[in-house]
């Protein structure tokens, strides 16, 4: 059995059945590209996984290392080590970067870790990700750009050190060298323990961190699966094979 | 005793002479006694500013004069007055029982004392100013056709008056601290003096003993004379029992700037109504306020901003949160006279609606006699944003938690901008304790926009 495994699933927004049948696996240790043109419903599984309540799981399972992730709250997933990077993070007024932080690392670990040892974990990853320490007065996301959101996302992975990491279009936004920095940052945290989920549209965050397979989603379903040259093929033909093919 | 419909003349001139009130003083009740004679009660039929909460239903006026005897002793808890380390007075039931000076206001002459004692001390700017916002009524100042203020200019009891000579910059606070201990009518009376090109911080704290029946009419003037700044937080914390007429009138003069911040959590029933008249060209005020009203409890909040003067600015910025089944108004009102030409003015409120039952109103009001100016008002009732929930949860915490930091998030805002040394602790610890206090199963949270996260 795979540590994540997801079988059949299907998912509904607002009525609209989107997911219409997606079946896939993945292990800790391994990482895999998930690709497929715009409204395909790449966000909505990643949606699905972290608990997101726009969707509703119609039918089929999802499982984390053997537990039902459906019924679990969107919290409850996070402690299990379930991380979504989302392709728009929100803006919360008035909570501070650092409070957040926090108070997540301490709801991850299930203690209260140290605020001296929590200060010099941030600071670390920080630099790691040259993000600039006047973020930690801010208010989380308020008024970054894009790309600092993008930035921002990946230091509460580094921070949080999740189980399974689901990266929504984490490369989108960010210019040559942020791109740079982002997908090292992320290649560090991989490790025997860590899954990773790269959703993408482009080849050029997969030249930093090698996926062991990509699948290709189109109209709500797993519409092709092969190694990391299809990810090649795909960037350079597009999904018109695909779609005569379905 | 008697209650307060009964007050009159002859028993005023008894207390007056008692105290050794000095003539003039002694007159000005006498006039205000008569007049009070002459008016009814509001009435929230017939009276545009009552028409939102009434009068007869929200508030007991056949109470007693609470005795102004200052038993009891203010409670432990934090006070921003105690937190920001400066001059300390505190008035207990109708009282003044304690002055602590500070030695940096006490040098640069500062002068805080019972308000009686400065009727004769401190004659001629007490007397200049005693009374004349209050009683004023040229150019849409003016505050006396309201029986309530009327009651506090014939009656006050529990002084204090304050003042910053010109040019003193005084950074620590000066806070007076209203403490209600007795069941009854309390009349605390303030009257401040912040003399040109001075700096002053003035915090307005109150409490009460939990359950104690109090009505407590407030009047505070404050003269912020050419130049001069302001900083002033009326931190309201009150138990349950006390209903609170409060009138915060500020004189703002040339140049002058005030902040203002209006913090109100306590109580069954509170008015509050921060004023200021912009008298003085360029004269520029921000008026903030937050509020949290829980189960029973009813707010109305009116901010009045006068432009007499031209090119003075206003920017007034109200928000708050609405739990069980409670209810807040807000009547922003901004009158710009003929005259004031320049005039830039903004009025902003915002609700959260915690839980259901809950009820928001908000209504600017605007007389506007001036053409060549700048206006604007915006108020938004809503819930919180599931968008917002369901991030924090995303990273593992739970939705309790998660609520508390947002609905503190959302006052956040207010506090840093205002500033204060010990009143973000102060307040943020009211709110922590009135939000553990709330049903958070019971929070609705609104989840229409979740469908609009690929535009933000
Ligand atoms: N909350 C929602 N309510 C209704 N429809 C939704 C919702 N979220 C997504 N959809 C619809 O589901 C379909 C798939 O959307 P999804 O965001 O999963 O696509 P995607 O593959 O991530 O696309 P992109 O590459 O543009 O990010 C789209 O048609 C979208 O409009
Ligand atoms: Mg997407």
């Amino acid at each position: 059995m795979a540590d994540l495994e997801i079988r059949d699933l299907t998912v509904e927004a607002d009525g609209n059945e989107i997911l219409r049948g997606v079946t896939l696996d993945l292990d800790r240790g391994r990482t895999i590209a998930l690709m497929g043109p715009n409204g395909s419903g790449k966000s909505t599984l990643a949606y699905a996984i972290a608990g997101h309540p726009a969707y509703e799981i119609t039918g089929g399972t999802m499982t984390w290392e053997g537990t039902e992730l459906n019924e679990l709250s969107p919290d409850e997933r996070a402690r299990l080590g379930v991380f979504l990077a989302m392709q728009y993070p929100t803006e919360i007024p008035g909570v501070s970067v650092t409070n957040f932080l926090r108070t997540s690392l301490n709801a991850v670990r299930g203690e209260d870790v140290p605020v001296r040892e929590f200060m010099t974990g941030l600071k670390e990853e920080m630099a790691a990700l040259e993000v600039d320490q006047s973020f930690l007065q801010r208010s989380v996301n308020e008024g970054f750009s894009g790309g600092e959101k993008k930035r921002f996302e990946i230091l509460q992975m580094a921070m949080l050190k999740p189980a399974l990491a689901v990266l929504d279009e984490t490369d989108s936004g960010l210019d040559v060298d942020a791109l740079r920095i982002v997908s090292e940052g992320v290649d560090r945290l991989r490790s025997p323990e860590l899954g990773v989920l790269i959703i993408t549209h482009y080849t050029r965050i997969l030249r930093y961190i090698r996926p062991d397979e990509v699948h290709v989603m189109f109209e709500g379903r797993i519409a092709a699966s092969g190694g990391p040259e299809l990810a090649d093929e795909l960037e350079a033909e597009g999904y018109e094979r695909l779609k005569s093919s379905v | 005793m008697t209650t307060l419909s009964r007050i009159d003349a002859a028993s005023l001139a008894s207390t007056s002479e008692a105290a050794g009130e000095p003539t003039w003083l002694a007159e000005r009740r006498q006039l205000a006694a008569r007049r009070f004679g002459d008016q009814a009660w509001p009435d929230s039929h017939t009276d545009e500013f009552w028409r939102s909460t009434p009068f007869d239903v929200r508030f007991d006026v056949e109470r007693e004069l609470a005795a102004a005897e200052g038993g009891g002793l203010p409670p432990e808890g934090v006070l921003a007055g105690v937190e920001g380390g400066g001059v300390q007075v505190t008035i207990v039931d109708g009282a003044l029982t304690s002055v602590v000076q500070h030695p940096a206001a006490e040098a640069a002459g500062v002068v805080v004392t019972d308000l009686r004692t400065a009727a004769t001390d401190h004659a001629a700017l007490v007397e200049a100013h005693l009374g004349r916002l209050t009683t004023t009524t040229e150019g849409g100042t003016g505050s006396d056709e309201d029986r309530t203020i009327t009651l506090n200019d014939a009656a006050w009891t529990g002084g204090v008056f304050l003042h910053v000579p010109a040019e003193v910059e005084l950074d620590v606070p000066i806070s007076v601290h209203v403490h209600v201990t007795a069941a009854g009518a309390h009349l605390p009376r303030v009257l401040a003096v912040v003399g040109h090109h001075a700096r002053a911080t003035l915090y307005l704290e109150h409490t009460s003993v939990d359950g104690v029946s109090a009505l407590v009419d407030e009047v505070a003037e404050l003269i912020v004379e050419d130049g001069a700044q302001l900083r002033l937080a009326t931190l309201q914390d009150w138990g349950s029992g006390v209903e609170h007429l409060a009138l915060q009138k500020a004189e703002v003069h040339r140049d002058a700037r005030v902040l203002a911040l209006a913090f109100t959590t306590g109580g069954t029933t509170v008015r509050l109504r921060p004023e200021f008249d912009l008298v003085g060209p360029g004269a520029e005020v921000r008026p903030l306020g937050i509020y949290m009203a829980s189960e029973g409890q009813w707010f109305d909040l009116q901010p009045y901003v006068r432009h007499i003067a031209p090119r003075a600015s206003s920017d007034v910025l109200f928000k708050g949160a609405l739990q069980g089944e409670s209810r807040t108004v807000f009547r922003g009102n901004v009158f710009v006279h003929r005259d004031a030409v320049g005039t830039a003015t903004d009025e902003n409120n915002r609700s959260l609606i915690l839980t259901d039952g809950a009820r928001a109103d908000a209504t600017p009001f605007l007389e506007i006699e001036c053409s060549d100016i700048t206006a604007g008002h915006g108020s938004a009732t809503g819930q919180i944003d599931a968008r917002h929930l369901y991030y924090l949860q995303a990273r593992g915490i739970d939705r309790d938690t998660a609520l508390r930091m947002i609905v503190t998030g959302y006052f956040t805002e207010i506090l840093d901008e205002a500033d204060l040394p010990g009143v973000s602790d102060r307040a943020l610890a009211v709110i922590e304790r009135r939000i553990a206090a709330a049903d958070l199963s019971a929070v609705q949270v609104n989840d229409l926009n979740l469908r609009e996260e690929g535009e933000a």
